[in-house]
């Protein structure tokens, strides 16, 4: 490792190229590449493009109004990436959403990540110029955004979780949909393997690229999929109590390699441990009320029948203007990409005071520059696409 | 009486192959209908595959086979930019070098029995060494726009050469030994049993140079659009973009042609009656084969991403090399056997 980064920089020999950000697969940022011949010798992954001063817009808007902000950031994740702010809110305010709540938040939490995962293997998909496995996984994605949006009434911005519960209930057969999707997504992973995972031609472009040994990713601070196919079983969703994690069953798949191989594997298997969890949950979803009986008391005795005999949450005024309880709080969350870490601290008034996020892709993109020095040029499209970065998220 | 001589002098020029053969079929007018068909082809065939419906918006009624027309013609009206830092003489010379270049190798091809614009004995080496000469001028495409993912592209051209030129040109050759001819006519008359079957490591082998040369899946090293946008081509506009794009696949036909002539027999059954009818008219099926085997190349983008260069270049030499040895020494059983 240290001799892969103390390569000569500069030089005559040396090929500097910037990829991005108006390159086909630089993403929303710039990387400055230095070539030597065909070998990398360094990257410097240039972030902040697409910065949208999320933190600062926070402390300007109501509490409850930060939430459809924030999911700006990992729009493809909107509900893990957003899940650890109202935690952090809850914890401030004092109220904990009753055990449907608790469920139905694991429910749409597991279809982001799956949206998520398949988002990823998709993008990967094309920076090896594999067309159809790009197409195949962002079509079936719409399999799950079309759940995501019977269930909350968006596709993609749900601003479902809210301080002390969920803004809707299960619709009817619900349970039957997702069944049939889940069955169709088992058969759909086993042609992503012929196709994709298990095709000579691109286990020839992972395997052994990329290779983020056990105690690197530790050191490094990496998160989500990429620390696990490290061999590293660490998942917030195990290590916060949060949803209902604790009352379903999964396993944290993890992979020895480390290489963009394993990451790609990775993120397969947990996809299944995700179809896995949907069914127990729809399977152990408690009875009762999907909104805090302490919030529902303050609605008009009309407003509250009709929320509790329709399913959804009508806001009543008395919500923008919420005041946050003196104090701080922190949560985290595992989103697709890893794990999201908030912080917020409240002066008592109704917006925070201060809101921190630190985001996986964040956490991440230090991998550019160990990852891909002495590597092959060509290899950098293969490692970008196995990490999974997604840099409005990291930008924030 | 003046006009009629001068009409039927023009209509049998026209229809002399050598005038016939470059300019209409298999040549040029030919190449563009290829060109317009295959592309599309090419996306209907991807997006069957990958669950979508693929070009529909220009004629919608017959599919959207004219998508291509459409951008071609949208290409011819674009402004073609010449940058301020290029090298201009051969920044504008070389496109036009190309594709002069990948348009010669239809002078060696025969389309029919006696109907070749050049005859030679050694027609299956001219048209081999017309088409080698085409990443010269892609080269220099590359090194004239004095642009760094272009100057990448360039140098990737000149590697991927390296590593397919040697296999197609000796599993070319295998062929020649084995029918004791290189004169591509005479190869189609002698193969009694299809190449294919006479020596298929030489077919594969050529097949796999071919999608390297043209520049298929999973070969496009050379575009690399991930990595160097559009390689060699990244700073031309307008039509002379649209060639380099046309490039690739005017090759892919060549080479098509080649392959049905040397592995599938050709324009064997010759269709009699089309052949008294018009000679030119007796490569049909060659022409039917030569786009089938195009098809399939094409295909392949729906099934495979990318190699890396080195792989490519590791593969040319390791593999495919010693296979092509191996092709010329099965020719060489053959003959001597006593297949011919």
């Amino acid at each position: 490792m240290r001799a892969r980064l103390l390569a000569r920089e500069g030089g005559e020999e040396v090929y500097e190229l910037f990829i991005g950000p108006q390159h086909p697969s630089s993403g929303h940022m710039r990387f400055i590449v230095r070539l030597e011949g065909d070998v990398i010798v360094s990257v410097d992954p240039d972030i902040g493009y697409v910065h949208r001063t999320m933190e600062k817009l926070a402390e300007g808007r109501e509490a409850i109004k930060v939430i459809p902000l924030l999911e700006r950031m990992t729009i493809i994740d909107s509900h893990n990436v957003t899940i650890g702010l109202v935690r952090a809110m809850e914890k401030l305010l004092d109220v904990e959403p009753p055990p449907r709540a608790r469920y139905l938040r694991t429910l749409l939490s597991e279809m982001n990540r799956i949206a998520s995962h398949l988002y990823g293997i998709g993008i990967a998909g094309i920076m090896l110029n594999h067309s159809t496995m790009f197409m195949w996984a962002f079509g079936d994605r719409e399999v799950w955004l079309q759940l995501a949006e019977e269930l909350t009434g968006a596709r993609l911005t749900h601003t479902y979780s809210i301080p002390g519960g969920v803004r809707r209930d299960l619709p009817q057969g619900f349970a039957e949909k997702a069944e049939k999707a889940i069955r169709y997504m088992e058969r759909r992973l086993e042609e992503y393997k012929r196709i994709f995972l298990e095709n000579p031609q691109v286990v020839a472009r992972y395997e052994g690229v990329g290779v983020l040994r056990r105690h690197e990713a530790s050191r490094l601070g990496v998160v989500g999929p990429n620390l696990r196919a490290s061999g590293v079983r660490y998942d917030a969703r195990l290590a916060e109590d949060y949803a209902a994690y604790s009352e379903v069953e999964f396993e944290v798949p993890t992979f020895e390699e480390g290489d963009a191989y394993a990451r790609m594997r990775q993120r397969v298997e947990e996809i299944k441990q995700s179809m896995s969890i949907i069914r127990q949950v729809l399977r152990k979803m408690p009875s009762g009320p999907f909104f805090a009986e302490k919030y529902l008391r303050l609605l008009p005795p009309k407003l509250r029948d009709q929320v509790l005999s329709t399913g959804r949450l009508k806001f009543p005024a008395i919500f923008a203007t919420m005041k946050l309880p003196q104090g701080e709080a922190v949560a985290r969350a595992e989103m697709g990409h890893g794990e999201i870490f908030y912080h917020i601290i409240s002066d008592g008034g109704s917006k925070p005071y201060r809101l921190r996020v630190v985001t996986p892709s964040f956490r991440n993109v230090i991998l550019f520059r160990y990852l891909m020095p002495g590597h092959r040029f060509m290899d950098f499209p293969a490692i970008y696409g196995s990490l999974d970065y997604f840099p409005p998220e990291a930008d924030r | 009486m003046m006009g009629m001589g001068a009409l039927e002098w023009l209509i049998s020029l026209l229809l002399s192959p050598q005038v016939f053969a470059p300019l209409i079929f298999p040549g040029l007018a030919t190449a563009l209908v290829v060109l317009l068909t295959v592309i599309w082809a090419e996306r209907k065939i991807a997006a069957r595959v990958q669950m979508r419906v693929g070009p529909l918006y220009v004629t919608r009624r017959f599919g959207g086979v004219l998508q291509m027309l459409a951008d071609g013609t949208r290409y011819m009206f674009q402004e073609f930019i010449i940058p301020e830092t290029c090298d201009k003489p051969y920044f504008v010379f070389a496109p036009i070098l190309a594709l002069t270049l990948a348009i010669l190798p239809f002078a060696f091809i025969p389309a029919a029995p006696g109907f070749s614009p050049v005859k030679s004995p050694l027609s299956l080496l001219g048209a081999l060494a017309v088409t080698s000469a085409v990443p010269l001028a892609v080269l220099l495409m590359g090194w004239s726009s004095e642009n760094k993912f272009a100057i990448q592209g360039a140098v990737r051209e000149a590697f991927m050469t390296v590593a397919y030129e040697a296999v197609v040109f000796i599993s070319a050759l295998a062929m020649g030994v084995a029918y004791g001819t290189l004169d591509l006519e005479e190869a189609v008359l002698r193969q009694r049993l299809p190449g294919v079957l006479l020596n298929p490591v030489s077919a594969f082998v050529f097949f796999v140079g071919m999608v390297m040369s043209s520049g298929k899946l999973p070969f496009d090293i050379v575009e690399g659009e991930q990595e160097i946008v559009a390689g060699p081509y990244v700073e031309y506009s307008g039509i002379i973009f649209g060639i380099g794009m046309g490039l690739a696949y005017l090759k892919l036909y060549a080479f098509s042609l080649l392959f049905s002539l040397l592995y599938l027999a050709g324009w064997e059954p010759l269709p009699a009656p089309l052949y008294n009818l018009y000679p030119a008219l007796g490569g049909v099926l060659l022409f039917a084969k030569a786009y089938l085997v195009m098809l399939f190349v094409v295909f392949l983008r729906s099934v495979y991403g990318r190699y890396r260069l080195d792989q490519a270049l590791r593969a040319g030499w390791r593999v495919y090399f010693p296979l092509a040895l191996l092709s010329v020494l099965i020719s060489v059983v053959v003959r001597v056997v006593g297949y011919a």
